[in-house]
C-alpha cells in the first residue's frame, strides 16, 4: 500500500516535472519568436519613420492604439499570441507607410493641376 | 381521404416552411444593411458622410458626389466595390482614402458598405 | 557625332530639370492664381479671414466673436510678459527691440549661421534660454500670449517672409514645400488635397479653409480648444495646429518646432506674402 502511493506520487511528481518543463521550453521559444518580430518590426517603424512617413497610431503616444507599446505590453503580461498579433499591424502600417512615402517622392503643386 | 389530407397539410407546411426561409433571408440581409450603414456612417470606420451625402445621414460632407441611384451608377457592383476598396485605381490623385489597402476597413467590412451603399 | 549628340542631349535633361523645380516667386505667383481663379468674386486678401470670408453663417458668427474678443485677456498676459525684465535685468527687448509692432513681420526668417529656419515662437524661446530662463512650453499658454501680442501689435502689416537665394535655405523650402503637397497618413491625405483642392468645400460638418492667408491671424484663438482648456484660453500655436492635421490624416504629429514643422511654416508662411497680419483671430 504504502509503496503503491509513493509510486504515484513519484510518477506524478515526474509527470509533472516533465510537463512543465515541455511548457517553459514551448513559451520560451514563443518568447524568442516574440523578440525576433519586435526587432524587425522596430526596424520597419524606424525606417518608415525616416522618410516621414510613420502613421498615427503605431506608438504615437496621444494614439489610443499605440499597437507597439501596447504588443510590448502583453508580452509583459506573457501574452504572446496576442503580442504578435499585434506586431504584425505594426510591420503592416510601417511598411505602407514607407512605401507610401516613396510613392510620394515627388509630390508638388502639379498633382493639383498648377 | 385520408390520404387527400395529408398530402394537403404536407403541402401546407412546405408552403409555411419555404416562407420562414424567405423571412429569415430577407430579415439577415436587412440586419446586413444595417450593419453596413452603421459603418458607413461611423466617424472612426467608413465615414462616408465626411465627403458624400447619404439619405439619412446628417452634417454630411459635399467634397465627392451624393450617393444615390448607386445601380444606375455602378451597374456592376463589383466595380463599386473596386472604388470602395481603392479609389486611386480610377483617380492616382484623389482624395478618397484607400480604405482595402490601408487596412482603414476589413474585407468583410468593405462588404458591408459595398451593399449598402449599392442598395441606395 | 555621337557624342555631341549625348552632351546636347544631357545639356537638355539639364534644363530641364533646372524648370522642373520653380522658383518660390513662380510658386507664389502659382498659389495665389489658383486661388484668385477658385474664388473669382473675392479679393485675394479677404482670404485672410478663411471660411468666414467664404460662408455668410461663419461670417456673422465671427464678426459677433471679435466684438468681445475671447483672446484679449491673453493678449494682455503677453504683453506683461513682454514688458516683464527676466531675472538678470534684460527683457525680450533686448533679443527683439524696442518696438514690439516690428517683431512679427521678421518671421519665420533663415538663420544663414546655422542654417536653419527660425521661427518667431523659437526666437522667443531662445531669447529665454540666453537670458538665464525656462523656455515656454511650445504649444499654448506663454508662448502662445507673447507670440499673440506680437502679432496683435502688427496687425496691418503684411506678411513678408523672404527666402534667401541660398542651397541651404531653398532646400528647406522645398523641404516643406514637399511636406505640404505629399499625402501621408493611414488615410492617405495630404494638406493640399483639404486646404487647396477642396478649400471652401464641407468635410462632414466642417468648411475647409483655403491655405491661402492660414498664417495671417496665428496664433490662433480656437473655440474647441477654449472648450478643452480650464481657463477657457483657445490660443494656440501655428506649429500646435499642424499636430492636429497630421492626426486627423492618420499620421504621427512631429514635434512642435521640429525641423520638419519650422520648414513647412517657412513654405506655408511664403506663401501669404502679401497679406495682412490679423493675428490673433477666432476660429471654430
Amino acid at each position: 500500500m504504502k509503496k503503491r502511493t509513493i509510486l504515484t506520487i513519484g510518477l506524478a511528481a515526474l509527470l509533472t516535472a516533465g510537463f512543465g518543463s515541455a511548457q517553459a521550453g514551448h513559451s520560451s521559444k514563443l518568447k524568442a519568436a516574440y523578440e525576433k518580430e519586435l526587432a524587425h518590426a522596430k526596424a520597419l517603424v524606424e525606417k518608415a519613420a525616416s522618410v516621414e512617413g510613420e502613421w498615427r497610431d503605431i506608438r504615437w503616444k496621444k494614439s489610443k492604439k499605440k499597437f507597439l507599446p501596447s504588443a510590448i505590453a502583453a508580452a509583459k503580461a506573457g501574452d504572446y499570441k496576442k503580442a504578435m498579433k499585434l506586431l504584425k499591424i505594426v510591420e503592416f502600417q510601417a511598411e505602407m507607410g514607407y512605401k507610401q512615402a516613396m510613392a510620394q517622392k515627388n509630390a508638388g503643386p502639379q498633382n493639383y493641376g498648377f | 381521404m385520408k390520404i387527400k389530407n395529408l398530402r394537403i397539410t404536407t403541402a401546407g407546411a412546405v408552403l409555411l416552411a419555404a416562407g420562414l426561409v424567405l423571412a429569415a433571408q430577407a430579415s439577415a440581409s436587412q440586419s446586413a444593411l444595417a450593419k453596413g450603414k452603421k459603418l458607413a456612417f461611423d466617424r472612426k470606420k467608413g465615414n462616408c458622410l465626411a465627403c458624400h451625402q447619404i439619405e439619412g445621414g446628417t452634417q454630411a460632407g459635399n467634397i465627392g458626389p451624393p450617393l444615390m441611384n448607386m445601380k444606375q451608377r455602378f451597374p456592376n457592383k463589383a466595380k463599386l466595390r473596386a472604388q470602395i476598396w481603392d479609389a486611386r485605381k480610377r483617380n492616382p490623385h484623389t482624395i478618397m482614402p484607400p480604405f482595402g489597402p490601408h487596412r482603414i476597413l476589413s474585407d468583410k467590412e468593405i462588404d458591408l458598405v459595398t451593399d449598402f451603399i449599392y442598395n441606395l | 557625332m555621337k557624342k555631341i549628340a549625348t552632351l546636347l542631349l544631357s545639356a537638355g535633361l539639364v534644363a530641364m530639370s533646372a524648370q522642373a523645380v520653380p522658383s518660390p516667386q513662380e510658386d507664389l505667383k502659382h498659389f495665389r492664381d489658383y486661388f484668385q481663379r477658385k474664388f473669382p468674386g473675392l479679393k485675394l486678401d479677404e482670404l485672410r479671414n478663411g471660411i468666414n470670408a467664404l460662408d455668410e453663417n461663419h461670417r456673422m458668427q465671427w464678426e459677433a466673436m471679435e466684438e468681445f474678443p475671447p483672446y484679449e485677456e491673453f493678449v494682455d498676459k503677453g504683453k506683461a510678459l513682454w514688458e516683464k525684465p527676466f531675472k538678470n535685468g534684460k527683457s525680450f527687448a533686448d533679443c527683439f527691440g524696442k518696438d514690439p509692432s516690428k517683431v512679427r513681420v521678421k518671421y519665420p526668417q533663415w538663420d544663414a549661421k546655422k542654417k536653419r529656419v527660425v521661427t518667431l515662437e523659437l526666437a522667443i524661446n531662445e531669447c529665454r534660454k540666453a537670458n538665464g530662463e525656462k523656455p515656454f512650453k511650445w504649444k499654448k499658454g506663454p508662448i502662445a500670449w507673447v507670440s499673440a501680442y506680437l502679432g496683435y501689435m502688427a496687425r496691418g502689416q503684411k506678411i513678408h517672409v523672404v527666402i534667401p537665394n541660398d542651397p541651404d535655405a531653398l532646400k528647406a523650402y522645398e523641404h516643406g514645400k514637399h511636406f505640404f503637397y505629399a499625402k501621408r497618413g493611414q488615410l492617405n491625405l495630404s494638406c493640399a488635397d483639404c486646404h487647396v483642392k477642396y478649400a471652401g468645400r464641407r468635410i462632414r460638418g466642417n468648411l475647409l479653409s483655403p491655405a491661402l492667408g492660414h498664417v495671417t491671424h496665428f496664433p490662433v484663438f480656437r473655440g474647441k480648444w477654449a472648450n478643452k482648456s480650464k481657463d477657457g484660453d483657445g490660443l494656440g500655436t501655428l506649429h500646435r495646429r499642424y499636430g492636429g492635421c497630421n492626426k486627423q490624416q492618420r499620421a504621427r504629429p512631429f514635434k512642435a518646432q521640429s525641423k520638419v514643422y519650422r520648414d513647412l511654416e517657412f513654405f506655408h508662411q511664403y506663401m501669404s506674402n502679401g497679406m495682412t497680419i490679423n493675428a490673433p483671430s477666432y476660429r471654430e
